[in-house]
C-alpha cells in the first residue's frame, strides 16, 4: 500500500511474487462466474453459415472446398480491387460466411452484427473448382492483399515524396514464385490479420504472398484499387482474369458507407 | 523519432523536420479534391463536392468561397480553419480597398494568407491551419493569376495544380494534358479541368462544382445543367477518340 501526493491509498505493486490475497480471491470465484465466462466464450465462437439462409455450415470450409489457391483481401480497398477485377470475370458462387464477434463490436452479440461488422465472405470461382477446388491441400497457395496507410511506411525520404499508393511484398519462405512488385524493406513489418495469416503459412510451410498497399487514401479510392493491378499478371491471377474493367464501371461500383463527416472539405 | 519531436509545433526535430506542419499537410489529404487552371483569358477552379445529409443545406457547404469581387478561391482540409481564413482574407481585402483605394491583387491577397499560416507555425500553444488553397483571379493589368499556399505558409504561382485527396494523380494528369493547345479557348481550359477532376472522382459529374472567372466579369459559379453539359461532351470526345483509335489499329 503506498500514499500518492494527493492522499489517496494506492495498492503498490509487489515484487515479491503473488501474495496470499489473490489466492483468497481466486477461490472465491462462484458459479455465476463460470456461466457468464461460458456464455462470452460462446459468443466469440467463430460460426460459419451460409449468408441468405443463415443456416451454420457443417465442417470445415476446406475440407468441403478444398483449394489450390486461396486469395484472402482485408479491407475496402483490397476488397473493391478483388471485386472489381477478379470476380467480374467469370462466375463465382458464395459457399459461405463468418460472422465474428468479441467485445469490441459495438453489436449485442453476433446476431445483431450489421454487414459492416467483422465478416467474412467465401466465394468458389464455378468454372473452374480448383481455386477452391479438388487438389490437396499441399499445394495450396495463399494470396493476401490489404493496405496501409502510407505515414506507417519507415523510410529515410519524407513521405510527401513517395509515389503514394505503392506495392510492396511479403513472402513465405516456401513461395517460389517472385513478387510482382518489391519486398517490404526493413525496418517495415506486416501488421494484423495479413500478419497473423502470413505468419501461420510460414510456420505450416504453406507458400503465401502478402501485397500490401501503401496508400494516403483509406476510403475506397480508385486510385488506390489500380495499384493493385500489377498483381494481375501474377501466376495465380492469369488465369482468372478475363476482362478488365473499365475505370467507369470501377467508379460506379464504389459506393461511400461512411457516416457524415463535416470536419474535412 | 518523431513522437519526440511532434507534440509541439515550435520544436525542430534533429534532422529538420517540423512534425505539425507535415501532419497539417495530411490533414489537407483528408479533403476532396480541389483544381485550378489558368487559361489565357479566364481562371477555372474545379472541386469535388462532398456528399451532402439529406437533412442539410447544400448552400451551406461550399468549398469555392469569393474573397473579393475579382478573386476567389478553393480550399482542401478542415473546414473550420477555412472558415477563420477566410474570413480573415475577406476583411484584408475590404481594408485594402479602403485604405489604397484600389482592390488587392491576387498575389497580395495570397501573401497575406500565407503569412497568416506560417505566423501560425511558430507561435507557441497554436497549431498550423489544415488547409491548403488554391487563389485564383484577374488583377487590373488583365493577366490572369493562380496561386497555391499550404499549411506551412508558402505559396507559389501555377498554371494548373490540384489540392486534396487524390491531388498527386490529378496533378500528373495535369502535366500529361496541360499544353497551349488545351487552354486556347475558355471552354477548352473549363474541360481540362472537368476531366481532370473526373480522373479522381466518384460517380461523375453529379459530384463536380465548377467556377470560372473572365477578365473583367465577376465569379460565375456553374449550374449542375451546365456541368452535365460539359461532362457530357466530354464523354462524347472520348467515345470518338477511342473509334480512331480502334479504327488505326484496323
Amino acid at each position: 500500500m503506498a500514499a500518492t501526493f494527493f492522499g489517496e491509498v494506492v495498492r503498490a505493486p509487489c515484487r515479491a511474487g503473488t501474495e496470499d490475497e489473490e489466492e483468497e480471491e481466486e477461490a472465491r470465484e462462484t458459479s455465476e462466474d463460470t456461466e457468464v465466462r461460458r456464455q462470452l466464450a460462446q459468443k466469440r465462437e467463430v460460426q460459419l453459415l451460409r449468408r441468405q439462409t443463415e443456416t451454420t455450415l457443417d465442417g470445415s470450409l476446406l475440407e468441403n472446398h478444398p483449394c489450390s489457391k486461396f486469395i484472402i483481401a482485408i479491407g475496402n480497398n483490397a476488397v473493391a480491387f478483388l471485386s472489381s477485377f477478379v470476380m467480374n470475370s467469370g462466375g463465382w458462387e458464395e459457399v459461405g460466411c463468418t460472422k465474428l464477434w468479441n467485445e469490441w463490436c459495438r453489436a449485442a452479440d453476433s446476431l445483431h452484427l450489421c454487414p459492416t461488422d467483422a465478416l467474412c465472405v467465401f466465394y468458389q470461382l464455378k468454372s473452374d473448382p480448383s481455386v477452391f477446388g479438388s487438389s490437396p491441400r499441399k499445394n495450396m497457395q495463399i494470396t493476401i492483399l490489404t493496405c496501409r496507410h502510407v505515414t506507417d511506411y519507415k523510410t529515410s525520404e519524407s513521405t510527401g515524396s513517395l509515389p503514394t499508393p505503392f506495392l510492396r511484398a511479403l513472402k513465405t519462405q516456401h513461395f517460389k514464385d517472385s513478387a510482382c512488385c518489391s519486398l517490404l524493406e526493413q525496418p517495415n513489418i506486416a501488421h494484423g490479420l495479413p500478419a497473423a495469416v502470413l505468419s501461420y503459412c510460414q510456420v505450416w510451410k504453406i507458400p503465401a504472398v502478402l501485397y500490401l498497399c501503401y496508400t494516403d487514401v483509406m476510403k475506397p479510392d480508385i486510385v488506390t484499387i489500380e495499384a493493385f493491378k500489377p498483381i494481375l499478371s501474377s501466376m495465380s491471377f492469369k488465369d482468372l482474369v478475363t476482362a478488365v474493367p473499365r475505370r467507369s464501371e470501377i467508379l460506379k461500383k464504389l459506393t461511400s458507407s461512411e457516416t457524415q463527416s463535416n470536419i474535412y472539405t | 523519432m518523431a513522437s519526440r519531436y511532434d507534440r509541439a509545433i515550435t520544436v525542430f526535430s534533429p534532422d529538420g523536420h517540423l512534425f505539425q506542419v507535415e501532419y497539417a499537410q495530411e490533414a489537407v489529404k483528408k479533403g476532396s479534391t480541389a483544381v485550378g487552371i489558368r487559361g489565357t483569358n479566364i481562371v477555372v477552379l474545379g472541386v469535388e463536392k462532398k456528399s451532402v445529409a439529406k437533412l442539410q443545406d447544400e448552400r451551406t457547404v461550399r468549398k469555392i468561397c469569393a474573397l473579393d469581387d475579382h478573386v476567389c478561391m478553393a480550399f482542401a482540409g478542415l473546414t473550420a480553419d477555412a472558415r477563420v481564413v477566410i474570413n480573415r482574407a475577406r476583411v484584408e481585402c475590404q481594408s485594402h480597398k479602403l485604405t489604397v483605394e484600389d482592390p488587392v491583387t491576387v498575389e497580395y491577397i495570397t501573401r497575406f494568407i500565407a503569412t497568416l499560416k506560417q505566423k501560425y507555425t511558430q507561435s507557441n500553444g497554436r497549431r498550423p491551419f489544415g488547409i491548403s488553397a488554391l487563389i485564383v483571379g484577374f488583377d487590373d493589368d488583365g493577366i490572369p493569376r493562380l496561386y497555391q499556399t499550404d499549411p506551412s505558409g508558402t505559396y507559389h504561382a501555377w498554371k494548373a495544380n490540384a489540392i486534396g485527396r487524390s491531388a498527386k494523380t490529378v496533378r500528373e494528369f495535369l502535366e500529361k494534358n496541360y499544353t497551349e493547345d488545351a487552354i486556347a479557348n475558355d471552354n477548352e481550359a473549363i474541360k481540362l479541368a472537368i476531366r481532370a477532376l473526373l480522373e479522381v472522382v466518384q460517380s461523375g459529374g453529379k459530384n463536380i462544382e465548377l467556377a470560372i472567372i473572365r477578365r473583367n466579369q465577376p465569379l460565375k459559379m456553374f449550374s449542375a445543367k451546365e456541368i452535365e453539359f460539359q461532362v457530357t461532351e466530354i464523354e462524347k470526345e472520348k467515345e470518338e477518340a477511342e473509334k480512331k483509335k480502334t479504327k488505326k489499329n484496323i
